[in-house]
């Protein structure tokens, strides 16, 4: 366990020393809220603002771009070096790519407390009030599935540019369909039907019927899908990541 | 000598190509063996089969009588590996890489403290154990790169390729460096494309080609086997019109060489046959500008033994 710590603690250093990567957990989200709020403005009623709106779906997109930060904290150019130093030293296997999903999910969470924060603060974002927890907890598990998907692929397909190729296509596909930019229930029923297949609407429906219903019936399912899809992903990426394939 | 690392009749296959063919040799307590080889020799696979992170299809790895594979967290916390390529992160300090990957074998504490001084020191960046990395020099990196992989005392350190790229002063702490580890009774396992390198620091060598073990033993050993022959340098005007079998006709000639100037002869000292292999020139109205005959180097031990060049 010590080593197991040690290797965190390293990848947190990484992540939160990375100017690149803590611009985009935190200015990009924060931004792309205020764009996306302020021309959207007139759309959205006082209940329920156009920054509210944007605030929750952005926060969601940004939680499963978790998933290229693990990519990055696993195979990125600079990290890939030292990294392999790892695969010589006498730790188990699990300590090398597991840490990468809870450092991840560390720095993410970290981020994007702070930006919901901030845009608290600004342009008075509803985050749930008093449910706020519940709303955290799944985007937490959001961003556990996201990393724990990426390093399975990464384990997979040993290459970050061919990980961050099919991430950046299903996040984006994903998320358009999930109607988290702009509603697709008005485009017909093929594409309504087409975007229920989308986990990324169900976590919105859900984020949002915490914060304004105060329920919770989609929550534990979703949250139940999350973790089970989570484990299977850290076991193929324990089936799947061998040693040679590093060197 | 005690063997401390045993292979036997290793084989070794990436897809349908065999990689390492038959491959055995033992590794001494205390002793400083350089492995050789053109590009695609095998060197590289078999110091990643001898770090434990690759898997064989065929043969035996024990170490001190034990499969290797059978303990490999044990076999792993005795090596120190150096990489080929920098193995550090940049945006921290010598001192906190040191520490870092000293960590990983299990150092902590006052003992984690201490290694890290003695490595820094090891290295000379002492008095820099507190900059960033990629403030460093391509040579003081190097130098990193080893302290990182020798601050937990390994019994055995494998190198690989560790001086490429750098200014002969770090070179030749390096080396020194290396030399001081031996003496100290590391065991060391040394990669390089650098003929001088093994000159000056090997106790055995051993040459690899095709995946094979074309010859190993003592650099004085390797030199006797072509002691028995001398080597011509014949620089001409141009070698339009010249038949290496004209050569081969001459008793004595064992190996030509013609590129587009010069003609390189491989021929046995017991043989007096210099006139004859000069009238090959002079009846192909080919001008003889100078003849150099070479003494035994390693590096012709290697041509001969590989037919290439080191750095092919």
């Amino acid at each position: 366990m010590y080593q197991f710590r040690r290797i965190l603690k390293m990848d947190l250093v990484n992540l939160f020393t990375n100017p690149m990567w803590l611009f985009y957990t935190t200015a990009f989200p924060f931004a792309l809220t205020l764009i996306f709020g302020f021309l959207a403005k007139g759309s959205y009623s006082d209940n329920i603002t156009s920054y509210d709106f944007y605030g929750i779906t952005t926060m969601i997109y940004s939680a499963l771009n978790a998933g290229t930060l693990a990519a990055n904290s696993f195979m990125e150019k600079d990290i890939k070096g030292p990294n392999m130093r790892l695969i010589y030293a006498p730790v188990p296997s699990f300590a090398i790519y597991f840490p990468k999903i809870i450092a991840t999910v560390i720095f993410t969470t970290v981020c994007y407390t702070a930006v919901a924060l901030l845009l608290r603060v600004t342009v008075h974002v509803n985050f749930g009030e008093t449910n706020t927890v519940y709303l955290w907890l799944l985007m937490i598990l959001v961003e556990i599935f996201a990393a724990s998907f990426s390093v399975m692929l990464c384990c997979v397909l040993k290459t970050e540019a061919a990980v961050n190729q099919i991430l950046s296509f299903a996040i984006t596909l994903m998320t358009l369909l999930g109607g988290v930019f702009f509603p697709v229930d008005g485009l017909g029923k093929a594409v309504t039907a087409v975007s229920n297949l989308s986990p990324v609407k169900w976590v919105a429906l859900s984020a949002f019927q915490i914060i304004y219903d105060g329920k919770f019936t989609l929550l534990l399912p979703a949250c139940i899908i999350l973790a089970v899809v989570s484990v299977i992903c850290i076991l193929f990426s324990t089936k799947f990541f061998k040693t040679e394939d590093f060197v | 000598m005690e063997a401390i690392l045993s292979i036997k009749n290793l084989e070794k296959s990436y897809q349908a190509k065999k990689v390492i063919k038959d491959l055995s040799f033992d590794v001494h307590k205390g002793e400083i063996l350089c492995i050789l080889g053109p590009n695609g020799a095998g060197k590289s696979t078999t110091l990643n089969i001898l770090t434990g992170v690759l898997n064989y299809e065929d043969g035996m790895f024990q170490s001190k009588g034990k499969n290797v594979h059978d303990h490999l967290r044990l076999f792993k916390k005795r090596l120190g590996i150096v990489p080929q390529d920098i193995a550090l992160y940049e945006e921290l300090s010598a001192e906190q890489n040191i520490k870092f990957f000293a960590s990983l074998y299990g150092l902590k504490g006052n003992a984690l403290s201490t290694s890290c001084n003695q490595a820094l020191e090891f290295a000379g960046l002492s008095e820099r154990r507190k900059d960033k990395v990629k403030t460093y020099s391509g040579g003081m990196k190097r130098r990193l790169n080893i302290a990182c992989a020798i601050a937990h005392q390994p019994e055995i350190l494998i190198l690989d390729e560790p001086t490429v790229g750098i200014d002969p002063q770090s070179r030749n702490h390096i080396l020194s460096s290396i030399k001081e580890l031996r003496n100290k009774g590391m065991t060391i396992i040394y990669t390089t494309h650098y003929m001088e390198e093994v000159e000056e620091i090997s106790t055995r060598i051993i040459i690899m080609d095709g995946g094979r073990i074309v010859a190993s033993g003592k650099k004085e050993e390797l030199k006797e086997h072509v002691n028995e022959e001398r080597l011509y340098h014949i620089d001409v005007d141009h070698t339009e019109g010249i038949n290496e079998k004209e050569f081969y006709h001459i008793e004595g000639v064992k190996h030509v060489s013609i590129s587009a100037s010069q003609v390189e002869l491989a021929t046995l000292k017991s043989v007096e046959n210099l006139d004859r292999i000069i009238s090959v020139f002079i009846q192909n109205k080919v001008k003889i500008n100078s003849i150099s005959c070479e003494s035994t180097s390693l590096e012709t031990v290697f041509l001969r033994l590989t037919g290439k060049s080191l750095r092919d």
